[in-house]
């Protein structure tokens, strides 16, 4: 980034702040008529095209809803979580690549240094701290067993999302996100022209990685089958319980920003990021993260909810070995290559 | 897993809702809605008016060659069908109408005239 | 109570109820220790509207005192109705009864699959298991003119006859529902999540099944054969060929087999009776001003929530003196609580919405003294004591 001026543009209006919300509407909207036609329903339809503009009706209403704090809740800590679910996951995205504004087929974030990736991860990790907070603080019963869920879950599935996520990044040799996207540009041009058994290796390797990172995803988004810290049948809507108006607005747009993060982070580090031949970056970028949220998608609509027990259980048993198994896997094929 | 095959068939066939109020489906025959009178053949029994289990319907000006006609409150109404299946001379029935959402209660009271036959006394007007 | 310990309430507004009743968790972290029932939020005098009505306005009430199991209750008081009175019906009639009284159960079958699904977080089936219900709510309107209360049944016979030209189209749409319906059975026993929260879930042994009396697909589920239709065969179910459903796995996992399963019988039933109708007349004579001699009948129907009994008495008037409604979820909520001890709370709504519940049709009333915690409930005498004394004032 080179003026101020465009570093401003960059943050507000694109690819920061409003993209990214505006990007968040669009995920919603399309999760909600994909899982709509899934299930042979219509789905969001009159408002807009297609009801294409109805996760924003949602959130203009949320807005001018009444906003209720309970007596019994912790103020301060219920007044303010919502503004961390929404402002973490939200800085995050500016660490991804998605375009860059001075060179049409640049990709450089907003902000970008070694490391990067860990700060990522971190902020993740936080969001569920103030969850738990939120929910905890609520005063209600629901509320409380649902921050507890949350908390349960974190620990089940943060440490093989944690643990994949580092895979690419061992290949690449760096920690920083836009050096992993060029690593990846590179050895697929590389493969192209000399095709090596090493390396459909690393794409079987990185697959097993991607499938276990769509696994937590799906848990850290709490979509089901882990939608178990909100499950509505048995608590209510969970650490939301208490959340009206304003409060729930945010939360819902942080939902939509951890699922943009959740899908832009799959594709810079499995996907090989907004590159792609003849458009420009961020179109791919639209065209790779939608996918996700796709994939995504489909997958909440095809299982039931698990029980938290099972959930955490199943995770130690299988998921953290897998994921410790596809570590060693890309430690002994960076060797090769 | 096991319903991916299902899901995905639904997604690329139309989906089984209807889009009401744009798309109406349309009903069987002998569906129970709204009702339809005949004043013409009304005799003013009073019949219906006894047999309604909610008590929906008033006869106007009381029983016999006084009655002007009926009330039939639907929002009483269960649409049993009950009305029908006793009037002696097939002047009540219910339609296939299944729209009868009104704003006010009174709207949803159906005011069913008649003529009474010529009076052999003047029949009373009842506001 | 320990430390550890907190009280959940579950009711009575819960997303995992879809009517108001209130249940009291004790759980121990994610465990259940103890469960405390309250009903009485619902309730809603039928009994006694039920005393000032003649016996033709009276079908209309029992049909509302439960919106699923509707033909089930019409069916249960006009049996009552008829054996007091000696009323002998056609046998067409009884055809078209068990006609709609099993197509009744497939919806209300469907139905329970789809919230079942629902209430473990399978969105996706509980959708599309409602879809396909639809196809019998279409043909239950078509045939009755409601998709609810189909008000069929009428004291000596039924109101609306079937039309024979539409007979084979009936048969290609249940052959549609048993073929959903296998379809549906292949999914819940190959999908992986459905079974882990089904097996072993909410279990309950035959002995303890019968020493708390449970009935219908709840005791069924746990090894008790208790189906009214081949116990105490009514209408036409002892000319019809059909399978005693209960499997002996007491879990939910049990609750669905049997559901699902007698879904398929009632297809059965429903293709047999089409075949078998006799032609004849549907209805005998009865005038709403008809007296009923003095006397009294109970009559016994298999709901599709269990066993439903309505008993009437008649004191020589065209109105019952007293008519007395016990419906299946009154019985099977001893057996609920006892399936609930012990259970994650994750498991709740699942076992709950398991016996298939129905609260508006279980509460009774009765008087309660907050200052000195004390309750109780009035015998017939009492109350018309009270009444007298209302009405002289
Ligand atoms: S509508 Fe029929 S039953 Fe009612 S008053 Fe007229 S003739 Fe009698
Ligand atoms: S349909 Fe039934 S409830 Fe309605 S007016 Fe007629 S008798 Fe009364």
């Amino acid at each position: 980034m080179s003026s101020p001026f465009t570093t401003l543009v960059a943050v507000l209006i694109f690819p920061g702040l409003s993209f990214i919300l505006t990007y968040g509407l669009w995920c919603q909207w399309v999760s909600r008529k994909a899982a709509a036609r899934l299930q042979n329903r219509q789905g969001p339809l009159h408002t807009g095209w297609q009801g294409i503009l109805q996760p924003l009706a949602d959130f203009i209403k949320l807005l001018v809803n009444e906003d209720i704090t309970p007596a019994a809740a912790d103020k301060p800590v219920f007044n303010y979580s919502p503004i961390a679910v929404f402002a973490l996951p939200l800085a995050a995205t500016f660490l991804i690549p998605i375009q860059s504004l001075t060179n049409l087929w640049g990709w450089d974030p907003i902000v970008s240094f070694e490391g990067d990736l860990i700060l990522i991860l971190f902020l993740m990790s936080v969001v569920i701290l103030a969850v738990f907070l939120g929910g905890w603080s609520s005063g209600s019963l629901f509320g409380a067993v649902g921050a507890t869920r949350a908390a349960l879950m974190m620990l089940a599935y943060e440490i093989p999302l944690g643990l994949v996520a580092i895979g690419p990044a061992i290949l690449a040799g760096s920690l920083q996100i836009s050096k992993i996207v060029d690593w990846q540009v590179a050895s697929v041009n590389a493969f192209f022209r000399a095709p090596s058994i090493q390396g459909l290796a690393v794409v079987g390797v990185l697959f097993i990685g991607v499938v276990i990172y769509v696994i937590c995803l799906l848990a850290e988004l709490e979509l089901k089958p882990f939608d178990i810290s909100e499950a509505e049948t048995e608590i209510v809507h969970g650490w939301q319980v208490e959340y009206s108006g304003k409060k729930l607005a945010l939360l819902n747009a942080g939902h939509d920003v951890k699922m943009v993060l959740a899908a832009a982070l799959v594709t810079s580090l499995f996907l090989g990021g907004p590159a792609g031949p003849i458009l420009p970056p961020f179109v791919w970028f639209i065209l790779k993260t939608t996918f996700c949220v796709l994939v995504l998608t489909n997958l909440s609509v095809l299982f039931a909810r698990f029980r938290i027990d099972q959930m955490v259980s199943g995770a130690w048993k299988y998921l953290v070995p897998l994921a410790v198994l596809q570590v060693m896997a890309v430690v002994a094929l960076s060797g090769v290559i | 897993m096991a319903m991916e095959r299902e899901l995905l068939k639904n997604a690329f066939s139309k989906p089984c809702t209807v889009i009401y109020p744009f798309e109406k489906l349309e009903p069987p025959e002998g569906l129970r809605g709204k009702h339809e009178y005949d004043p013409e053949k009304c005799i003013g029994c009073g019949l219906c008016a006894r047999i309604c289990p909610s008590f929906s319907i008033t006869l106007k000006g009381g029983p016999g060659p006084k009655c002007t006609g009926l009330l039939v409150d639907l929002g009483k109404c269960l649409f049993c069908g009950q009305c029908e299946e006793i009037c002696p001379r097939d002047a009540i029935w219910l339609t296939t109408e299944y729209e009868l959402a009104v704003i006010n209660k009174e709207d949803g009271i159906l005011d069913f005239e008649r003529t009474p036959p010529p009076p052999k006394t003047t029949p009373k007007k009842v506001e | 109570m320990s430390e550890r310990e907190f009280v959940i309430p579950v009711g009575p507004q819960h997303p995992a109820l879809k009517e108001p009743e209130s249940f009291l968790f004790t759980v121990d972290g994610e465990v259940v220790v103890d469960v405390e029932a309250r009903i009485g939020y619902n309730h809603r005098g039928i009994e006694k509207a039920m005393e000032s009505r003649n016996y033709i306005q009276n079908l209309y009430i029992t049909e509302r005192v439960c919106g699923i199991c509707s033909n089930a209750h019409q069916t249960a008081y006009t049996g009552s109705v008829e054996e007091a009175g000696g009323i002998e019906i056609p046998e067409r009639a009884k055809y078209i009864r068990v006609f709609v009284q099993e197509l009744e159960r497939l919806h209300s079958h469907l139905l329970w699959v789809g919230v079942a699904a629902h209430e473990i977080g399978f969105d996706t089936m509980f959708y599309l298991v409602w879809r396909d219900r639809e196809l019998v709510m279409d043909l239950l309107e078509e045939i009755s003119g409601n998709r609810v209360n189909y008000a069929m049944p009428t004291v000596g016979g039924v109101r609306r006859d079937l039309n024979k030209d539409n007979f084979m189209r009936y048969h290609k749409i249940l052959d549609t529902v048993a073929e959903r319906t296998n379809y549906y059975i292949k999914v819940a026993s190959t999908e992986k999540t459905i079974l882990e929260r089904a097996v072993g879930v909410g279990y309950l042994g035959k002995e303890d099944m019968i020493r708390l009396s449970g009935c219908g697909p709840n005791a069924r589920s746990s090894g008790v054969p208790c189906d009214i239709r081949k116990l105490s065969p009514y209408l036409i179910y002892d000319e019809i060929p059909f399978e005693h459903i209960y499997v002996d796995n007491g879990d939910v996992l049990g609750q669905v087999l049997v559901r699902v399963l007698e879904t398929l019988e009632a297809v059965k039933i429903c293709k047999w009776v089409l075949d078998n109708i006799p032609e004849g007349e549907i209805a005998v004579k009865f005038n709403p001003m008809q007296r009923l001699p003095e006397g009294e009948a109970a009559y016994l129907v298999e709901a599709q929530r269990g066993e439903l009994i309505h008993y009437t008495i008649s004191d020589g008037k065209n109105m019952p003196y007293r008519h007395k409604i016990r419906a299946p979820t009154m019985a099977n909520i001893p057996s609920l609580i006892e399936r609930l001890k012990g259970g994650y709370i994750a498991d709740i709504p699942i076992t709950l919405a398991g016996i298939d519940p129905c609260f508006s049709c279980t509460d009774r009333m009765v008087f309660y003294d907050e200052g000195k915690d004390k309750t109780w409930s009035w015998t017939e005498g009492e109350l018309s004591k009270y009444r007298k004394e209302w009405y002289s004032k």
